[in-house]
C-alpha cells in the first residue's frame, strides 16, 4: 500500500472520529452484518483510535463524510428499495468520489454491480454501478461454509473464511478484480473467483461477521479508510486463531 | 366452524377398515422404533415413531386430525410454552374429563410428530397442537382447527428460511382457502407479517404483545414499502404502512408492564411460574385462545401457573453434583429475550450449528452480548469459538470450553447456574440432567 492510494481519507483523518456508516441495516442486515461495524469500531478502539458507528435508515440522509460505508445482506425487495434510496440520496457516490471505502456483503455486493435479478421470473434490476460486475440467478443456491485465498496488498496470501447464502452468480467485468480465489464453496461462480475489488469498493459473498472471522481483512479496510499504518494488535488472539482453525478444518471436512 | 364451549364433544373420524389396519400397524411399528430409540438414548422417540407411522400409513396425519376440536399454535418463538399454557387451561376447565384432551407436549411439531401424538389418543376429541410454521397450511386444510394462535415471525434458521415472507404468504393463502370455515385466529397485532396473514381469517382476536424485536419487520409484507413506527417510552412501538392499507389493529388483549389487559378492561397480573416478559405475551395469546372455548381467565390462569418447565424449558437440572437452570434459545429474537433472564455469575452459553440449530451463526452479531459485561461467561458447544470472538469484541470476560460437560464443570456456583443453549446442546443437557 502506498500512501498516495490512501490520500482521500487521510485528509479527513484528524478531523474527529473515523465515521463507520452502516447503510440501511433494517433492509440490508438480516445476517448479522452489523457485526462488521462492531469489529471495525473495536479494532480501532483497541489501538486508541476514535471511531463512531452511524446507522442510517431509508428516509434519513446519508452522511457524505464517512470513512467507510457498509452494506449487508437482504431480500430481493430490500435490494430494490436500497438502490432506489441510495440513488435518490446521492451521498454515497460523492463519498466514494472523495475516497471513502465501501465494503459490501452478499445482497449488498450484488447491488453494487450494473444489474442483478430478483424474483422467480428473474426480473432485471439496475444496481449502483460502482463495481464492474453483473449478477443473475445461478443454477443452484449457494449455501454453506466457504473458504477462499486472498492475496494481501503486501503480496502474501491468507485464507478468508465465511458463510455464504445466495441465489445469484456474479460475473466480473474488466474493471473489477476478484477479491479472492475459491478453495471450497461457490463464491461468484465465475472461474473460481470470489468477490470483487474496484478502487475502494470491495464486494464479497460471505455475509454476517465476515470481518470477525478475518481480522486481516478488517485491518486492510481500516488502513484503506484511515490512511494510517495500523500496528498489529498487542497480545495473542486465541479466540480468532481458534475460530479460524476450527472453521477451516470444518469446511475442508464437510464441503470439499 | 363456530367455536363453542368445551361441553360440545366431537367425534374423531372413524376410519375405514384398511385405513384403520394400516394405522394400527404403523402405530405398533412406530412404538417399537420409539422404544428402541429411547433405549439407545436418542431422545423421546416421538419423531421416529411418527416417521415410521407415516411411512406405513401415509394418510395418517390427515386421518388423525379429522373430526377433532383443534387449537393450533404456530410462530417462530414461544410455540411450546404457549401450547402448554393452552393445554393446561383446558385440562383445568375439563376437570374430570381431562382425558378428552391430547397434546403434542414434547414439542414434536411436524406432520409425523403431530400424527404420533394423536395416534396414541384415538378417542381424545380435543387436540392442542404445537404446529411447525411449515405445517400450518396443511393442518388448516385437513384438520379445520377451531382456533389458530399465530405468535410471531422472525428469522429462525438463517440457512433455511432465507425469505420468511414465503411462510407468511403460505398462511395467508391457506386461511383464504378455508374461507368461512377457517379458524378464529389469535394474532399478535405487533407483528406485521402475522397481521397480514391473519387478515384472511373469518374472525381475528388481536393481542398486543409488547414486542420489542422488530429487526425482521422493516418492510410491508403486502406492498414492500418501508413501514413507519411510532415509538412509546416503554420500548414498544406501533407500526403502519404509509403506502397501502395494512396497519396495526387495535388490540383486544394488551400486554404492558407485566400485566395483561383483558377486553373488558381488567388488568391482571398473571403470576406465571416461567420467567420472562415474552412468556407473559405467550400467556396473553393463550388466554385469548381458550376464551374462544369458553374458559374464563381465572380458570385459565390456574392452569397456566401449573406450567413450570414445558418440554424441559426453564427446568433446573442437577448435573455432576451442581445445579443448572436450562434455557433454550433458537434464534436472535429468542436470545434477545433470554439474555436478560441471566442472573448468575458465572453463566454458560452453548452454541451448536447442526441442522436443528441453523447452520449459520451470523445472528450472534445481532444479539447484544454487551449486556453481559462484568460477568464471567463460559462459551461452550461446537461453535464456542464463534461466541468467544463475539464476546471478545463485546469485551465480556469469558473462557472457551467447547465440551459441554467440561463447561458445566467449570461453572459451578454455590447456587443454581444459568445456562442458555441452542436446540441441540439443550437436548443434550436435558439428557445429562435425566430430564428426558
Amino acid at each position: 500500500m502506498t500512501l498516495r492510494q490512501a490520500q482521500g481519507p487521510a485528509l479527513r483523518d484528524g478531523q474527529g472520529p473515523v465515521k463507520i456508516v452502516v447503510v440501511y441495516q433494517s433492509l440490508l442486515g438480516i445476517y448479522g452484518d452489523q457485526g462488521n461495524a462492531k469489529v471495525l469500531h473495536q479494532r480501532l478502539a483497541w489501538r486508541g483510535i476514535d471511531s463512531e458507528v452511524i446507522f442510517v435508515e431509508p428516509g434519513q440522509r446519508l452522511p457524505a463524510d464517512g470513512a467507510i460505508y457498509l452494506l449487508g445482506g437482504g431480500e430481493d425487495n430490500a435490494q430494490t428499495t436500497a438502490v432506489r434510496e441510495l440513488k435518490a440520496d446521492g451521498a454515497l457516490f460523492s463519498a466514494l468520489a472523495d475516497g471513502a471505502v465501501l465494503f459490501a456483503v452478499c445482497a449488498g455486493y450484488q447491488i453494487c454491480g450494473h444489474t442483478f435479478t430478483i424474483g422467480e421470473n428473474d426480473e432485471v434490476r439496475e444496481g449502483l454501478g460502482v463495481l464492474d460486475v453483473t449478477t443473475r440467478r445461478g443454477s443452484r443456491r449457494a449455501v454453506g461454509e466457504i473458504l477462499t485465498r486472498w492475496t494481501k496488498p503486501d503480496g502474501t496470501q491468507t485464507y478468508l473464511t465465511g458463510f455464504e447464502n445466495h441465489g445469484g452468480f456474479t460475473t466480473l467485468g474488466p474493471d473489477a478484480a476478484p477479491l479472492a480465489r475459491v478453495e471450497v464453496g461457490i463464491g461468484n461462480a465465475d472461474e473460481g473467483t470470489e468477490g470483487a475489488v474496484q478502487g475502494r469498493v470491495i464486494g464479497t459473498y460471505p455475509h454476517g461477521p465476515v470481518l470477525a472471522r478475518n481480522p486481516e481483512l478488517a485491518d486492510h479496510l481500516l488502513h484503506l479508510a484511515t490512511g494510517r499504518v495500523l500496528e498489529p494488535l498487542p497480545g495473542p488472539q486465541p479466540e480468532h486463531d481458534g475460530l479460524r482453525a476450527e472453521r477451516m478444518a470444518f469446511v475442508r471436512r464437510t464441503r470439499a | 366452524m363456530p367455536s363453542d364451549d368445551l361441553r360440545r364433544k366431537a367425534d374423531p373420524a372413524k376410519l375405514s377398515l384398511p385405513h384403520r389396519a394400516r394405522l394400527v400397524a404403523g402405530t405398533v411399528a412406530g412404538d417399537l422404533a420409539a422404544t428402541a430409540s429411547r433405549l439407545l438414548g436418542k431422545g423421546s422417540g416421538a419423531s421416529i415413531r411418527g416417521q415410521i407411522l407415516t411411512r406405513i400409513a401415509p394418510d395418517a396425519f390427515g386421518d388423525l386430525v379429522k373430526g377433532r376440536r383443534i387449537v393450533a399454535v404456530s410462530g417462530t418463538n414461544g410455540k411450546t410454552t404457549t401450547t402448554h399454557f393452552v393445554a393446561s387451561a383446558l385440562r383445568e376447565a375439563l376437570g374430570p374429563d381431562a382425558g378428552r384432551l391430547v397434546h403434542n407436549a414434547d414439542g414434536a411439531n411436524l406432520h409425523y410428530g403431530i400424527a404420533s401424538a394423536l395416534a396414541k389418543a384415538p378417542r381424545a376429541d380435543v387436540a392442542v397442537l404445537e404446529t411447525d410454521e411449515r405445517v400450518v397450511a396443511d393442518l388448516l386444510a385437513k384438520g379445520r382447527p377451531e382456533v389458530l394462535v399465530l405468535l410471531n415471525f422472525s428469522r429462525d434458521q438463517l440457512d433455511r428460511n432465507h425469505e420468511i415472507k414465503f411462510l407468511g404468504r403460505d398462511w395467508r393463502s391457506a386461511l383464504d382457502r378455508a374461507g368461512a370455515d377457517g379458524p378464529v385466529v389469535i394474532a399478535n397485532a405487533d407483528d406485521p407479517l402475522v397481521t397480514w396473514a391473519a387478515e384472511k381469517a373469518p374472525k381475528v382476536v388481536w393481542v398486543s404483545t409488547a414486542t420489542t424485536w422488530n429487526a425482521d419487520a422493516a418492510m410491508c409484507p403486502a406492498c414492500g414499502a418501508m413501514l413507519t413506527r411510532a415509538s412509546a417510552s416503554d420500548g414498544t412501538s406501533t407500526w403502519d404502512c404509509p403506502s397501502c392499507e395494512l396497519t396495526q389493529h387495535d388490540a383486544d388483549y394488551v400486554v404492558r408492564d407485566g400485566f395483561i389487559r383483558l377486553p373488558d378492561g381488567t388488568a391482571i397480573d398473571p403470576q406465571l411460574n416461567v420467567p420472562g416478559v415474552f412468556n407473559i405475551a405467550n400467556a396473553a395469546m393463550a388466554l385469548a385462545a381458550v376464551a374462544e372455548l369458553g374458559v374464563d381467565a381465572e380458570t385459565a390462569l390456574r392452569g397456566f401457573r401449573s406450567v413450570k418447565a414445558p418440554a424441559g424449558r426453564f427446568s433446573v437440572a442437577t448435573i455432576g453434583g451442581s445445579s443448572y437452570r436450562l434455557i433454550l434459545s433458537k434464534n436472535p429474537a429468542g436470545w434477545a429475550e433470554s439474555l436478560p433472564l441471566l442472573t448468575t455469575d458465572p453463566c454458560v452459553l452453548m452454541i451448536d450449528s447442526v441442522a436443528a440449530d441453523g447452520k449459520d451463526v451470523s445472528w450472534l452479531w445481532d444479539v447484544e452480548f454487551e449486556q453481559l459485561r462484568g460477568r464471567r461467561v463460559v462459551a461452550s458447544g461446537p461453535r464456542a469459538y464463534d461466541l468467544a470472538v463475539r464476546l471478545t469484541y463485546a469485551e465480556v470476560e469469558h473462557s472457551v470450553i467447547p465440551d459441554l460437560t467440561e463447561a458445566l464443570g467449570a461453572a459451578t456456583g454455590p447456587g443454581t447456574v444459568d445456562v442458555i443453549a441452542t436446540y441441540t446442546p439443550f437436548q443434550k443437557l436435558l439428557k445429562m440432567g435425566g430430564l428426558r
